[in-house]
């Protein structure tokens, strides 16, 4: 049974870049231990597997510039200026 | 006219060759059957206006004037695409996914969004973030997921064909709730370009009809090497349609996989309404054997880790900064990433890519997801060997009927480990489709799955209708539409 602490599941929220509330923790907590319990059984086998990996393979095509509208995509921003996007301020002063 | 409503779409070609009916006028039909039966249901996210529709009309082609609907995860140009999800409710495609770009040359019509899952995360479509799907053989229950809603309007006889995609168990599942056909391609049979990706190593676009034929027809359109997707496979266009004869492939060997049929909490209405199904394929000429495959104990532990890893990798681009959902107030870049995400995304698609970056993170890697992978080759090689005694498999596609809504509310990873039934042949990458077998003593829709070696979608496809013509299950609809 995998057991996480407060501290664990909220560096995992950081790195997800998601807020969780205080209320949110303890379901949160539970739902991951429940999954993660169960999908722990995978180490079981997995150390008598030698199955070698499928190789992977690249597959290229030609660096050509294809036009698009531009503007399409901007329109969808909430927060615009010109040809930028607009995001509150990065490092606070 | 209910007649047209459940017609193929090979009798609707027939009806327009013939002008019998316009392509306009078989169009106000399926939008009128919209308007008149989608409250049971609510199927739909959206349905298009007619003018819009038509704008893409062509009159060529081998879908030509046939109506139909798409899953809300396939891009379509200058129409919404929100993945049922919050953070993407005004987001606008600016280009046609290849799918729809096919469907629109051969001319089939797109009449709107289908209902799903949001971002595909779930087996009931109710975790999407705008309505709950119903199943129309008992609007209690859900119609499956996460293409539940492609799959009620098919069922309902709101449009003959609907596109869905399958990263687990999402068009099989819920075709077999609904009492339709579903298929799973071979990975990378389909194009994934303009589909947006859950798990991109095992997500495939499926067609959801209510005949193998018209499901092989929709097939035939979409299938094929496509430039523009990096895991497309190198295989020309094919008319799947050209084996069905109704006859089997000569000593098709056929082979049961009995795990399943075992399974825990497998119902024995299912098992015996699977077991008639191998009964009459076996009439029909097929070597039926009993295989044993006890790796797929482990299928749905390594589906678990290895989608909701590639979930959170995939899911990290909706940050609020270049289109969808924002969240207001926030004072800093970084608060306004967490805030945005906390109210766009759905508790089901935050935990899933908890998990996932969890199951990635240092420490965790090599216990989970790299152990996942070794499972994941451990059953494909182990489908490689079976299907050098066999040429087929058959097993459930469902241990349970379609479930009430809320059923599991309070234990989710109960309602995930159904894919233990699904998910074995998207970590194998092969395919398979799920065709109805039969009806509980409740009349709720049993399905079951043939499964084959990579690319033999034409075998499947063979054999399934050769099962479809000597049973009646395709001709029964639910009552009330």
């Amino acid at each position: 049974m995998i057991k996480i602490s407060k501290e664990e599941v909220l560096k995992i929220a950081e790195i997800t870049r998601v807020s969780l509330h205080e209320d949110e923790i303890e379901p949160m907590i539970k739902h991951l231990e429940g999954v993660l319990s169960y999908a722990e059984r995978v180490k079981e086998i997995a150390a008598d597997i030698d199955e070698p990996s499928n190789k992977n393979v690249n597959v290229f095509r030609e660096d050509v510039v294809v036009k698009t509208d531009s503007e399409k995509i901007l329109a969808q921003a909430p927060e615009r200026d010109d040809n930028y996007f607009v995001v509150p301020v990065i490092i606070e002063k | 006219m209910t007649k047209l409503a459940f017609a193929t779409i090979k009798e609707l070609k027939e009806k327009l060759e013939n002008k019998e009916i316009s392509h306009e006028e078989l169009l106000d039909f399926f939008l009128k059957r919209f308007e008149d039966f989608d409250e049971k249901i609510d199927s739909a996210l959206e349905i298009f206006d007619k003018k819009s529709i038509l704008e893409h009309y062509s009159a060529e082609g081998s879908l030509c004037g046939i109506p139909g609907i798409f899953k809300d995860n396939i891009c379509q140009e200058e129409r919404i695409v929100s993945c049922a999800s919050k953070i993407l409710e005004n987001f606008r495609s600016t280009y046609d996914a290849t799918t729809t770009r096919r469907m629109k040359s051969a001319g089939a019509l797109i009449l709107g969004r289908a209902n799903c899952d949001e971002f595909a995360m779930g087996s009931s479509t109710e975790t999407s973030a705008y309505k709950k799907t119903k199943n129309p053989w008992d609007y209690s229950r859900v119609p499956g997921g996460s293409s539940g809603g492609s799959a009620a309007a098919v069922a309902a006889g709101l449009v003959p064909w609907s596109l869905g995609s399958d990263t687990g168990a999402s068009v099989r599942q819920p075709a077999a709730f609904c009492g339709i056909v579903g298929i799973k391609p071979t990975y990378g049979l389909v194009s994934r370009y303009g589909l947006i990706a859950y798990a991109s190593s095992l997500d495939q676009v499926g067609v959801l009809s209510r005949t193998v034929y018209d499901n092989a027809l929709v097939f035939s359109t979409i299938a094929g090497h496509d430039m523009q997707d990096s895991s497309s496979l190198f295989v020309n266009k094919k008319d799947y349609t050209a084996n069905l004869t109704g006859k089997l492939k000569e000593d098709l060997r056929i082979g049961v996989i009995e795990d399943a049929l075992t399974a825990q909490g497998m119902d024995n209405e299912i098992a015996s309404s699977v077991q008639n199904a191998v009964g009459v394929l076996e009439k029909l000429g097929a070597k039926v054997k009993k295989v044993s495959m006890p790796i797929l104990d482990y299928s749905a532990a390594a589906y678990f880790v290895i989608s909701r890893a590639e979930a959170a990798s995939n899911l990290a681009r909706f940050d609020g900064v270049r289109y969808g959902f924002r969240a207001k107030d926030s004072h800093t870049l970084h608060e306004m990433y967490l805030n945005t995400r906390h109210d766009g995304f759905g508790q089901e698609v935050k935990t899933r890519i908890m998990v996932g970056n969890y199951v990635l993170s240092a420490g965790h890697a090599g216990q989970f997801y790299k152990n996942a992978k070794k499972v994941q080759r451990l059953i494909r090689s182990e489908f490689k060997n079976v299907f050098n005694d066999v040429d087929l498999l058959i097993m459930p596609t469902h241990p349970m009927a379609a479930f009430k809504i809320g059923a599991f509310d309070q234990d989710k990873l109960q309602m995930d480990l159904q894919d233990y039934f699904t998910c074995p042949m998207n970590l194998a990458g092969i395919p398979a489709i799920s065709i109805p077998c039969g009806f509980t003593k409740e009349k709720l829709p049993i399905g079951f799955q043939i499964i084959g070696p990579h690319l033999s979608e034409e075998l499947i496809f063979q054999t399934a209708h050769a099962y479809e013509q000597e049973t009646p299950w395709h001709t029964m609809h639910p009552a009330g539409f």
